[in-house]
């Protein structure tokens, strides 16, 4: 049953790019094309901008052969051949804060070959965040970035516009802390592509706009009957992925994905800055501080346990690996998460996903990995 | 009482039909195969393929329609088994099987024409991992069918030619089509047939062997689908797994169908 309760945040994704001009003819701001939920928003929209999260459009593409290899991850890839195909066009600015050096290579790539493209910004954050020396740099290129932009725009960017634009971001953090908080229930009344719609759309959609959109979902969900089987308890964990179809595909065999480790979702919006005088480090803090992508986990790897306590907290029957292709940091930490999870009783499954990918071999794999977890006797 | 399983494959379809016995003084032996069939659907549409394999099956065994209590699917087209009562993925119908012919074993390597797969079972022969090969065919038997092409050789011959060879040839390319590019090279420079085979098979047996490893090597060790047939090919495997003994059922290609009619016996109980 479609009750509509989330059809905006499935609009907003689809049309994206409508929304983006829309809401520069409406407000007269520049957009600009963010790599990499490091990002720090909040600068950008303190600058009165519209920070906007490149994202992949699934689709068989031929323009980035000349700029980017082929063996890097077929997100940066997408990323970088939206940009040539200019559907980015309205977007002013693009900037990148360091992860890994693909998505670096897809950064160079648009600066130099997206014709549109007036200014750049790099943020060269460290990916040692657990060295005390390294979260003192990062605070230091925050502010860096914060001078760019007031030197760009010819307006300073005072510490009270930086302190309100943190709100604005930290309410979008708790709000969607709130709706996350629903799939830990049996049976849960949000699945994983409604999830995925409202927590992918918050890294394109006005801020402010989509917290109260998210507001509006909340105050209905206390009632909300989606009556549907909620069959097995999945996880999801991997980069940047939302493939809705593949999605939607898990959801229609006899499961519910219940909670993610994705840059696309949990990983953006986990945690919310700490209060403090100096409103630059909060902000750039919080990014250090916020759930490790591999690229910044280490010497210690903290995200084993933060997975697994993600799996624990949400009642995870088993974890599903959404593994871009040859994207090395994740491919990296496969191997150890998943003796992780299994030495702690969750069962994994590891696909290797594309641009495109194959949803018939795939829903075999999934009903194949729901025969293994069903404990009814099968003969 | 009599069930069917019916193995939707992309080349092949197989049919299995199992009749519940009793057998004074051997409680162990609960069934029997009262006929295996397999046809190769050729033009026809795979929806109305199943249904002609299944006709076919029932008038070459003397059974009625009437007399089959429940008939499971599995395979690429398990879907459009349309008759089927329910269907099982090929990871649980495989494992089934291999441990009901094979109770000691606990890895099955399927390898059917254009998907390879390891899978781990328990005692019971319940999968509880596995692991199969993405988007390509280099891992599948498909991939050799189209060497032994570009070597004008028939599948038995390229299988029997490979055995003759003790050349260990490295295949570098990655995929089936730089493959062919590459295996026509090795015959410009008058490499011998039996060596490219061989060179082929190991590779085919490389990739398997890498999957199955995903989901570790334990105990014994069997191997079903088509490529059993292809002796060349067992024995890279065996030396690409570096185990002394790989289990071969002797009509390897009906071993999920087996695994699907079990399954549906036994949920008649």
């Amino acid at each position: 049953m479609n009750d509509g309760l989330f059809d905006q945040f499935k609009e907003w994704y689809e049309k994206r790019h409508d929304y983006a001009r829309a809401w520069k003819a409406r407000t007269g701001g520049q957009v600009v094309a963010t790599m990499c939920t490091y990002s720090p928003e909040e600068l950008l929209i303190a600058a009165g901008m519209l920070p906007v999260r490149v994202l992949g459009a699934h689709e068989p593409q031929n323009v980035t052969e000349p700029h980017i290899f082929g063996m890097f991850c077929p997100f940066c890839r997408d990323s970088l051949a939206q940009g040539l195909l200019g559907r980015y066009d309205y977007a002013e600015g693009v900037t990148l804060t360091q992860s890994c050096i693909q998505y670096r290579q897809t950064y160079s790539s648009w600066r130099q070959n997206v014709p549109t493209v007036k200014w750049d910004y790099y943020v060269a954050m460290p990916n040692d965040v657990q060295s005390p020396h390294s979260r003192k740099a990062h605070i230091a290129e925050v502010q860096r970035f914060r001078v760019f932009l007031q030197t760009l725009t010819g307006k300073e960017i005072t510490d009270d516009m930086l302190r309100e634009s943190l709100a604005v971001c930290d309410e979008n953090r708790r709000l969607l802390r709130q709706l996350f908080d629903y799939r830990k229930e049996t049976n849960p009344q949000v699945t994983g592509v409604e999830a995925l719609y409202a927590s992918i759309t918050a890294q394109f959609i006005d801020k402010r706009e989509h917290n109260e959109q998210l507001k509006k979902v909340l105050a209905a969900l206390p009632t909300r009957n989606l009556d549907r089987p909620q069959g097995a308890r999945f996880m999801t964990i991997g980069s940047e992925n939302d493939d809705v179809s593949f999605m939607a595909m898990v959801e229609s065999v006899g499961a519910t994905i219940v909670i993610d480790d994705q840059c696309s979702g949990t990983r953006y919006f986990w945690n919310a800055s700490k209060p403090g005088d100096d409103v630059v480090r909060a902000i750039a803090e919080r990014y250090c501080d916020r759930p490790a992508c591999p690229t910044k986990d280490y010497p210690a790897h903290t995200r084993f346990d933060h997975v697994l306590n993600l799996a624990k907290e949400y009642n995870v029957q088993a974890a599903i690996f959404l593994q871009q292709k040859f994207c090395d940091p994740h491919e990296g930490d496969y191997p150890d998460l998943k003796r992780h999870l299994e030495a702690n009783g969750i069962p994994t499954l590891f696909l290797e996903f594309d641009i495109t990918n194959p949803i018939g071999p795939f829903r075999i794999r999934i009903e194949a990995m729901l025969e293994t977890l069903s404990e009814e006797e099968l003969f | 009482m009599i069930t069917a399983g019916i193995d939707m494959g992309s080349r092949s379809v197989k049919v299995v039909l199992l009749e519940e016995i009793k057998v004074d003084g051997a409680p162990q032996l609960n069934y029997a195969v009262k006929k295996a069939h397999l046809m190769m659907p050729g033009d026809i549409d795979a929806d109305q393929a199943a249904e002609k394999a299944f006709t076919e099956a029932l008038a070459a065994a003397g059974v009625s329609r009437d007399q089959v209590k429940s008939v499971f699917a599995t395979g690429a087209g398990r879907k459009q088994v349309e008759f089927a009562t329910e269907g099982v993925t090929e990871m649980t119908a495989g494992a089934r099987g291999a441990v009901y012919m094979y109770p000691q074993a606990r890895t099955v390597v399927d390898v059917g024409a254009e998907e390879g797969r390891g899978i781990k079972t328990d005692a019971d022969g319940k999968a509880i991992d596995f692991a199969g090969n993405e988007k390509c065919a280099a891992g599948a038997g498909s991939f050799a069918e189209a060497m032994s092409r570009a070597l004008q050789l028939t599948l038995k011959e390229f299988g029997e030619a490979s055995l003759r060879s003790d050349k260990s040839i490295p295949m570098n390319a990655q995929c089936t089509v730089f493959a062919e590019s590459e295996v026509v090279s090795l015959i410009h420079s008058a490499t011998p047939k039996e060596d490219i085979a061989k060179a082929v098979l190991d590779a085919v047996a490389s990739r398997v062997c890498a999957m199955v490893r995903r989901v570790g090597i334990e105990g014994n060790v069997v191997l079903i689908g088509g490529m059993v047939h292809n002796p060349g090919f067992v024995a890279s495997l065996k030396n690409a797994m570096d185990v002394d003994q790989v289990l071969l059922p002797e009509l390897p290609e009906f071993v999920s169908a087996l695994g699907c009619a079990l399954i549906a016996a036994e949920r008649q109980h």
